[in-house]
């Protein structure tokens, strides 16, 4: 086992962020030799790709993942098919038993050449050193620096607070998920946690332009600067730098243990909220355990070049997988922003409506809602209300 | 799961039962009206028999009961005093964004002096930069060559079709051949995407680096670059001329191949002339949010107008293939099979293929076999 | 600005541009000195006749010695020079052909030439490109025509290609105008086009064909194809005996590949050249049995067109048919008919035969015994 350990380590002299893409990535400078992960996040500096849209269609990757992955992505393709959606997939399977990371590689590019993906969970069965947790992987690799998360209450769902509607920007890359850990001394191990200026500002900068174009109202940012002076620190700091441009937003800043309490005593005082990594976990479970579950809320990843989505609680529900009991609204809502991003916003509408109503006006629902439908009952009742809203084709506007 | 199934066929009949009650003549309708579910494409029949052509494929689809609707627009540069103006039919392509289209005929000198052909100036407002040739031998169709199934991606909005002459000294005219790396960069991805999208393993890139080796050396180097990001395809590159020659010994050995505009059109040619001919290679033309359909070789076959000869194969391929677009995948499949029995019973038969049936006689044989 | 650096590209493709100019002002007709003629007659009829040879790179030695033992054995009136042609160093210290070479060619004005390799890297200039430039060789000519016995798909072609030799798209005149568009400059002329196209008509009465088709794209490319095309026409009218036709290039494409019977002489531009001559070879089963000629100023090259084929070189496995139909039209060229027919006739009959084909065809035959068989046909 150790000898085994020791081989692998001498295999892989090149860590697997730092294996660039010859046209795509230049390697920043400065890497920290002490460490197997760079410190920094990279940028992109590669050639423009330009992007798989041709004659109206698009091509999308779809990362199936583990567990209940391929049954949901499966529903997707056949309301897709079924909603006329002008969209072609490229499946690629990542099988979580390999140790190698080549079909995770081929994944990231094919998200390189397409732009846009909706993935599962995919799981990282290795517990080695030297492997990144591949959905860490993905978004470091393609710079996805925001993850948005629009947590809303469906009505009639069984919650402990109704009404809620709050936007969660979580920073994505850096922060405490820099997996930049070492035993310095036996005994002693050490986890840096880092922020940066530059993705702090960028995720600053996304929130409070989310709030400008969605009329929200306020902005706060969760942080734990009391503890962390510097790092939290800074990240505070260049919230509220931000904010000098954004007057007409509200700006409040909270620390991460007050939020939590808030959240579950008084979750309406918040709007749109601003924070790093880990707080970003904790929050958004927080608040799917408020609204009735984690089946219902899909969630985005942004770069400034690729769109990543996916459901807005990240487990791939191993242990339901093939009981035909999983919540696909969760999916369904993330291919629906997919179609929003994509421009076609007839399309999401529609799948947006029509999951709606199956949910709260027709109440099937899956026993993680406190229903007792199965997953096709949920997907057949869409595709019925979906055939009364055919969309023509094309929708959207011509744009220049 | 088989419930599943069985209820999708089910809302399937009853989508396709709301639609069974409409019209496919060419209908000038506003767009809008949302919540319908019948597809508007633009139609321009184009010069010599394209006209005839187009009607076949009305007639066809008026037998599908596709839900289609066309807007008719007469474009022509042989005929510019009936043509329709190129703006609103742009602007008609922008909004449905399919089209189909025959031929145009271009004269050797326009009328008023430009070098710019009219197909040229509607390529280059929609930015249909990429062109799709699938050359596929059909059933029954006697060819020299067998099994044929090549895919030609033609770039086809800049290299020699720049309309950038100028004639210096007389006597001595220099055309430019523009090449752009955005361009090529560009059709590379297409050539790459298309073939991962259809699960093809090889894409060659054709060029002439070896003599031009800045033009078509930034377009060969693109294609490697972009072959870099697809590991799972094979890429290969080859000198034009010996692509030729290959094609007629060797075509089998083609997948995809990715070319600039004229070796494009050279190897489109090349490869209709292989399976049978101008009149049964459907093409499309792409942009990011446009597909023009046309047909694979452009012949416009002025000489055979009126006698209703004219084998309307590669329209009605064009127009399966608009429907599949489209996400009518039934309807489309509807004509494919059609015309394919057709072709393989050999009895009705157009004269290009060694029949001596008639245009319409061909049309209504496709008809009959719509199931 | 401009006007330099049209005066830069002409003159890199020897045209004199003062005289040229003068002459347009003057006379609205282009004076062009054709001397396609055959140039036999002069004083050569006697007696045999020099002709240089160069043997070439890998295969070449071997088809070469093929080539001139079945010339010895058709007791054909000429007299080998054999000349190399490998680069040396010049005065200015660019590799290029030994002065020797181009001195035998200039002397002999006729030559012939086995496939020759151009060595990969910097400075060096393709070979056969040099031989062009050097000999201002205007049209490259080659005959298609099916072989009786051995079998491709096409079994009635009979074209001859006649290509532009010198400008076109293949003036070499490229530059990066800002990072990442590249433009390369098309060049037709009228002195070049009208020269090419009266050879073809000379051609075509020569050899009693009966039609000559000009392929263009001047549907697109209005004034670059559309000047080729109307010297082209001006020539048809001095030849009323042969017919003329345009055809777009695609046309041309379309149609040859499903019924080449529809054409006899192609006349065309460089690049579209290029493409269809190899088309066509490929249709009558490759460029080893096609043979190929290059008119110029200064003599005549005839010369087989296909690799060098290092793998086989010295094995005694090459098949000396393209270069030995060369040599063919070099006869015809010097109106030798009566040897051409003969040699033609036995290599045709080798090959109908089919007992003592080369590997490439399909064959066990070495390339000796191949040679003999058609000597012993003489």
């Amino acid at each position: 086992m150790a000898l085994r350990y020791t081989q692998r380590l001498l295999q892989t002299q090149v860590p697997f962020l730092t294996r660039g893409y010859p046209l795509l990535v230049t390697k920043e400078k400065g890497e920290d030799v002490a460490h197997t992960k760079s410190a920094l996040q990279k940028k992109w500096t590669g050639v423009d790709i330009p992007s798989a849209q041709y004659g109206g269609r698009h091509a999308v990757t779809m990362l199936p993942g583990g567990g209940i992955g391929p049954e949901l992505m499966h529903y997707i393709r056949e309301i897709f098919r079924f909603v006329g959606a002008p969209v072609d997939f490229e499946v690629i399977e990542i099988d979580p038993s390999t140790e190698g990371n080549d079909d995770l590689d081929y994944a990231i590019t094919s998200i390189k050449r397409n732009g846009v993906a909706i993935k599962g969970n995919i799981e990282t069965k290795s517990q080695g050193l030297d492997e990144v947790s591949r959905n860490v992987a993905i978004r470091n690799e393609l710079d996805l620096y925001v993850n948005v998360l629009h947590c809303r209450s469906y009505p009639g769902i069984p919650s402990r607070h109704k009404n809620i509607d709050v936007v969660l920007i979580r920073q994505n890359t850096d922060g405490e998920y820099a997996m930049l850990e070492h035993e310095s001394v036996r005994g002693v191990v050490e986890s840096m946690k880092v922020v940066t200026v530059e993705n702090a500002e960028r995720v600053a900068r996304y929130a409070f332009e989310y709030a400008r174009q969605n009329n929200r109202k306020k902005v706060t940012t969760i942080h734990k600067a009391n503890i962390m002076k510097l790092s939290d620190g800074l990240f505070l700091e260049v919230a509220k730098n931000v904010h000098k441009e954004y007057p007409e937003i509200e700006h409040n800043n909270m620390i991460i243990d007050n939020t939590c309490m808030q959240l579950v005593s008084n979750p309406h005082q918040f709007d749109v909220m601003n924070m790093t990594n880990l707080y970003g976990t904790i929050v958004s479970n927080v608040i799917c355990g408020l609204i009735g579950g984690a089946g219902l809320l899909s969630g985005a990843n942004y770069g400034d070049h690729f769109a990543v989505f996916e459901p807005g609680t990240r487990n791939t529900g191993t242990a339901i997988a093939g009981k035909n009991i999983a919540n696909p609204v969760a999916m369904i809502n993330a291919s629906a922003d997919m179609l929003n991003h994509l421009g076609h916003k007839e399309h999401a509408r529609v799948i947006y409506e029509a999951t709606y109503e199956t949910v709260v006006n027709d109440g099937i629902r899956t026993p993680d809602l406190g229903g007792t439908a199965s997953s096709t009952d949920v997907v057949e009742n869409i595709l019925k209300i979906l055939a009364r809203k055919r969309v023509n084709w094309p929708q959207g506007q011509y744009r220049d | 799961m088989a419930l599943l199934a069985r209820t999708f066929g089910r809302t399937l009949m009853q989508a396709t039962a709301v639609r069974s009650i409409h019209t496919t003549s060419a209908v000038n309708q506003d767009s809008g009206a949302l919540g319908g579910s019948r597809v508007t494409c633009t139609l321009i029949p184009g010069d010599g028999v394209g006209p005839e052509l187009v009607y076949a494929l009305q007639e066809v689809f008026k037998a599908t009961n596709a839900p289609v609707d066309f807007e008719n627009y007469f474009l022509s540069e042989v005929n510019p005093i009936l043509s329709a103006k190129l703006e609103d039919v742009v602007a008609s392509i922008q909004k449905n964004k399919v089209c189909i289209k025959g031929i145009l005929a271009t004269p050797d000198y326009s009328v008023a002096g430009e070098l710019e052909t009219l197909n040229m100036k509607l390529r280059r407002q929609l930015d249909l930069y990429a062109n799709v040739v699938h050359v596929r031998s059909l059933p029954n169709v006697k060819t020299r060559h067998q099994s044929i199934d090549t895919v030609i991606i033609r770039e086809q909005t800049e290299g020699e079709y720049s309309a950038l002459e100028h004639e210096s000294v007389p006597g001595i005219v220099e055309c430019l051949k523009i090449i752009t790396s955005k361009k090529s960069m560009r059709i590379a991805k297409f050539a790459f995407d298309y073939a991962t999208k259809n699960n093809r393993k090889k894409v060659t890139a054709v060029h002439k680096a070896n003599i031009m080796k800045l033009g078509d050396g930034l377009f060969l180097k693109s294609c490697e670059q972009m072959a870099k990001l697809y590991p799972r395809i094979q890429f290969e590159k080859m000198i034009v001329d010996n692509t030729t020659m290959q094609m007629v010994q060797r075509p089998n050995q083609f997948d995809v191949m990715v070319t600039p505009n004229l070796y494009g059109n050279i190897l489109d040619n090349i490869g209709s002339g292989l399976v049978g001919g101008a009149g049964v290679v459907a093409g499309a033309s792409y942009s990011a949010e446009t597909v023009v359909f046309e047909p694979g070789a452009r012949h416009t076959f002025a000489e055979a107008v009126g006698k209703n000869v004219a084998n309307p194969t590669a329209m009605l391929l064009c127009g399966a293939k608009m429907l599949r677009h489209v996400n009518l995948p039934t309807y489309s499949e509807m004509i494919t099979n059609a015309v394919n029995k057709v072709l393989k019973d050999g009895k009705v038969r157009t004269k290009d293929l060694g029949g001596q049936s008639t245009t319409q006689d061909y049309t209504r044989a496709v008809i009959a076999n719509i199931h | 600005m401009a006007a330099r650096l049209i005066q830069k590209i002409l003159k890199s493709i020897g045209v004199n541009t003062s005289r040229f100019g003068q002459e347009r002002l003057t006379d609205s007709t282009v004076h062009v000195k054709v001397s396609t003629a055959p140039t036999s007659a002069r004083g050569f009829a006697s007696g045999s006749r020099k002709v240089t040879l160069i043997p070439g790179d890998g295969i070449g030695p071997e088809i070469s010695a093929a080539v001139q033992k079945i010339f010895t054995t058709a007791n054909v009136p000429i007299e080998w020079e054999s000349v190399d042609v490998t680069p040396v160093m010049g005065p200015d210290g660019k590799y290029g052909i030994p002065q020797a070479a181009i001195d035998s060619v200039n002397t002999n004005k006729i030559g012939l030439k086995g496939p020759l390799m151009t060595p990969v890297g910097k400075g060096h200039r393709s070979l056969n490109l040099a031989l062009r430039k050097e000999f201002n060789l205007y049209a490259n000519v080659r005959p298609c025509r099916s072989l009786e016995g051995y079998k491709t798909l096409y079994d009635d072609v009979d074209v001859v290609t006649i290509r532009e030799n010198t400008e076109g798209e293949y003036s070499g005149i490229e530059h990066e105008i800002v990072d990442g568009v590249v433009q390369s400059i098309k060049l037709i002329t009228e002195e070049a086009s009208k020269r090419v196209a009266e050879y073809a008509f000379q051609y075509a009465k020569a050899n009693n064909r009966k039609k000559v088709t000009v392929v263009h794209k001047a549907n697109i490319m209005r004034m670059s194809d559309g000047l080729f095309l109307r010297c082209a026409r001006d020539m048809a009218e001095k030849y009323p005996e042969i017919q003329f036709e345009e055809r777009y290039l695609d046309t041309v494409c379309l149609n040859m590949v499903q019924d080449p019977k529809k054409y006899d002489v192609l006349v065309m531009p460089n690049l579209y050249g290029d493409i269809l001559s190899d088309m066509c070879a490929g249709l009558v089963g490759g460029l080893g049995l096609t043979p190929s000629g290059n008119m110029g100023l200064n003599g005549a090259l005839f010369e087989s067109v296909h690799g060098t084929a290092p793998d086989i070189a010295g094995k005694d496995l090459a098949n000396p048919t393209a270069l030995l139909l060369s040599a063919v039209m070099m006869l015809r060229h010097m109106e030798l008919n009566e040897h051409a027919d003969k040699i033609q006739h036995a290599c045709f009959e080798v090959i109908k035969e089919g007992k003592h084909l080369t590997g490439d065809l399909g064959g066990k035959a070495k390339c000796s015994e191949f040679t003999n068989e058609i000597c012993g046909k003489l």
